[in-house]
């Protein structure tokens, strides 16, 4: 007996919500890493200075978002499957590429949030020292998200082109 | 030109004026004084500066008392004050007799100073006391005076305590070790078990032994006599009295406050005279004149001269254009609209003032740009409505104000990409988009960011070929701008036609002779005339950064669809309803935050990354006119 055999028809069904579980969960996971990094370099500048709350809250903000473009394909690839409505078929084919296309987004998603997050935790520096600067600790943190809003381009082109 | 021109201004005018013509310079604010330390003029280095200096640091210090009682007195204030109360309006004459009773503010001075010593040392004992509180509370039960526990001439005494988990075996240990002992648990809280343990000298390496072997952590309590519940309610009533000390003294702080209005006046008198005495002090002086150097904007020259004739006959005043490779302060001055922008510049550095003022042809960019990353009319509406509201009701100044009128720009660029794309509310209101819908037709999309991107670099690089011929650079210009044009738009042709191939090796020929005018020999030459194509690549990433525009937007939208749908869920029972509109309103509220910091950040970089840096020049010197700066009053005459 394969492994087709083993899964039966639902195969692509299962292999879609592997990609979305990809898509979400390590963006998410990797945001979540983020956001705690530039937290606790955040706390350490409040200790001293609590006017600074909203410039680090900014901060922190920043590496949040791969987890929501993350959640964003999955959602894409949920309701391309029915999972809001009834399941509709998908082939062991279609279930691959549903696979990939989850995939660009939650592994840049996942290493993109923490290394933004490392850059925003010495922005939070930046806000300590120099406060007048904290645009330009925002624009660093920024660079790093590029390559996640690549992958999120990335991800929503390979989804849109799967037709079931 | 938004770079305003600059003028030198020398003006020489007689000692005996100087008070009251220094009063008239900063009534009429448009002097950017030249720091006599950055004139390079041996001449000058020989003429006595006038010693201003000395009073300036006398204001320096009494005005750091006085933001100290401020600051100090503000932490007790529990009135609230509006943002809209007018100033308090103070006139010439009460600003002298501010200036004349200084020791009324050092007295409240070393008020505020001697309370706020005495709650922090109220504080330190606070916590010394309950810290000891915590270690005595598991030796309540201990009725011995902790001062008899230690060696006598036979025995020794210990109290400490070991984990928990261990008390059944220890206990068992000590029972089965041949030695005189006596032991009794005082505590037990889960975690530790607390011992008092008395035992003869000569056993004492056999009880320590069992003693290291459960982890046991010895107590001290070298400075308490008496027992631990005596010691406890000894410090409980010291707490309470420190804590009836403590009122007192923030009583004596609030006693203090009706000295806030006469502060925050005074705070202003004195900034506004140490501004002066600051100026004062980069005069060049001689016996009976005074000579001063600063920048003035070019509009601003007859004014100045008028300001100065109210004062006085005799000076003398001339002005100066800039001197080749002199720096002048930059000011830059923008129509209302593009103000706001300005900010994002500003941020990133002020323009050199030799170059051009890049605002207003990014303030389009920028707004169009932030409107098609939050891309959503119903939270354009929101954001421009709510933004609008607090620019009219709200006395905002400087960067809040550029900050605000920007979100609002952004917010009625959103609504219009909003209702191109057919963004309404995350797609709970269905209008047909008036343009095409992005998420249906992503290549379209896709195509229509990079396209922006292109013509946004071009003009950046022809702003770097304007720069360049206006400073006389114009074979730069043809060389670095006018070949890349060539090359790249026939790159650009050969998508819709092999033809554009012609036109594209003429611009890479061009290039490969003429980008490596500067090194010497033919080699090299050619060499680095090779190498420049390969910024090509450059080019291209740039043009790709654009993208972003579109997965922003897509972010925001899909979002907005997440939120919704998950809200319709609830939908049903009237419990249901509500759990569904309060979903919806936190949903969406989260949504708009998030995208609108998004779109901020990622329209910034944008423009410093992308555009900025096909011509950008910075390093620009702020204009900061000597003016009066007020935070508290207003000042009349």
């Amino acid at each position: 007996m394969n492994i087709m055999e083993m899964m039966g028809s639902n195969a692509g069904l299962y292999l879609a919500f592997l990609g979305s579980a990809i898509a979400a969960g390590l963006a998410g996971a990797g945001s979540a890493m983020g956001v705690g990094i530039v937290g606790m370099a955040a706390g350490g500048v409040i200790t001293e200075d609590p006017s600074k709350f909203g410039r680090t809250l900014v901060l922190q903000a920043l590496p949040g978002t791969q987890g929501i473009y993350g959640l964003l394909i999955g959602f894409l690839i949920w309701s391309k499957v029915g999972v809001f409505g009834t399941f509709v078929n998908v082939t062991f084919e279609q279930g691959l590429m549903l696979l990939a296309a989850g995939i660009p987004v939650g592994i840049v998603g996942f290493f993109s949030a923490i290394y933004q997050g490392k850059a925003a935790a010495t922005g939070c520096s930046i806000v300590a020292k120099r406060p007048e600067e904290t645009a330009k600790a925002m624009v660093y943190a920024a660079m790093v998200e590029t390559y996640a809003v690549l992958s999120l381009l990335a991800s929503f082109l390979m989804l849109n082109s799967i037709n079931l | 030109m938004a770079i305003v021109n600059m003028k030198k201004a020398t003006i020489i005018a007689l000692q005996d004026e100087k008070e009251s013509l220094v009063k008239s310079f900063q009534a009429f604010g448009g002097l950017h004084v030249i720091s006599i330390e950055d004139i390079d003029d041996e001449e000058l280095k020989n003429i006595p500066k006038d010693d201003a200096r000395e009073d300036a640091t006398r204001f320096e210090g009494l005005l750091s008392q006085v933001k100290y009682s401020l600051d100090f007195l503000s932490k007790y204030d529990k009135t609230k004050k509006s943002m809209f109360a007018p100033k308090a309006i103070i006139t010439e004459s009460e600003h002298k007799e501010y200036l004349q009773d200084l020791n009324k503010a050092e007295e409240v001075y070393n008020q505020c100073k001697a309370i706020n010593e005495k709650l922090a040392e109220n504080r330190n004992m606070e916590t010394k006391l309950s810290n000891t509180l915590v270690q005595l509370s598991p030796w309540s039960q201990l009725d011995i005076p902790l001062e008899e526990i230690g060696d006598t001439d036979y025995t020794i005494s210990l109290i400490g305590f070991i984990p928990s988990k261990s008390i059944s075996e220890f206990e068992e240990s000590l029972s089965k070790s041949e030695t005189e002992h006596y032991f009794k648990k005082i505590d037990d809280n889960n975690e530790s078990a607390f011992y008092f343990i008395v035992f003869y000298e000569q056993s004492e390496d056999t009880i320590l032994d069992i003693l290291k072997q459960f982890g046991w952590t010895k107590v001290n309590f070298t400075d308490l006599a008496g027992t631990p519940s005596d010691n406890i309610k000894d410090i409980e009533e010291k707490l309470i009295l420190l804590e009836k000390n403590k009122a007192e003294l923030i009583e004596q702080a609030e006693a203090l406050l009706f000295n806030n209005s006469y502060l925050e006046a005074l705070f202003d008198v004195l900034t506004i005279e140490k501004d002066r005495k600051d100026v004062i002090s980069n005069f060049v002086k001689t016996d009976k004149s005074f000579t001063i150097f600063a920048w003035v904007p070019e509009t601003m020259v007859k004014e100045l001269e008028e300001s100065i004739k109210k004062v006085t006959d005799s000076y003398l005043l001339t002005f100066e254009d800039p001197g080749e490779g002199e720096d002048y302060p930059v000011y830059l001055d923008n129509p209302k609209l593009v103000q706001p922008v300005e900010m994002i510049t500003e941020q990133y550095s002020l323009p050199n003032p030799r170059t051009v003022d890049p605002n207003k042809i990014m303030a389009p960019f920028y707004i169009m740009f932030f409107g098609m990353m939050v891309s959503d009319a119903v939270y354009g509406i929101i954001l421009a409505a709510l933004t609008y509201v607090a620019l009219k009701k709200f006395r905002l100044e400087g960067g809040a104000k550029k900050l605000i009128g920007l979100l609002c720009l952004g917010g009625l660029s959103t609504i219009l990409w909003g209702a191109l794309f057919g963004g309404w509310f995350g797609g709970l209101i269905q209008i047909k988009p008036l343009w095409f819908n992005p998420t249906d037709e992503p290549l379209m999309m896709l195509i229509f960011c990079l396209v922006l991107g292109i013509i946004q670099l071009f003009i950046g690089m022809g702003i770097k070929a304007y720069v360049d011929i206006k400073n006389g650079n114009v074979l730069d210009a043809i060389f670095d701008q006018g070949l890349w044009y060539v090359f790249l738009i026939g790159l650009l042709l050969m998508i819709f036609n092999p033809a554009g191939k012609y036109l594209a090796i003429a611009g890479a020929v061009g290039l490969i002779l003429t980008q490596g005018r500067d090194k010497k020999g033919i080699f090299n030459k050619l060499f680095s005339g090779v190498l420049s194509l390969y910024d090509v690549t450059g080019f291209l990433g740039d043009v790709l950064s654009y993208s972003r525009l579109f997965a922003l937007g897509l972010a925001t939208g899909v979002i907005g669809t997440v939120i919704n749908e998950m809200s319709l869920m609830l939908r049903g029972s009237f419990i249901g309803n509500i759990f569904m509109i309060i979903f919806l309103i936190f949903g969406h509220t989260f949504n708009i935050a998030i995208n609108v910091l998004g779109a901020y950040v990622h329209s910034s970089r944008l423009q410093y990354v992308e555009f900025f840096g096909k011509f950008f020049d910075g390093d620009g010197m702020p204009y900061r006119p000597f003016k009066v700066n007020t935070k508290y009053i207003e000042q009349k005459n």
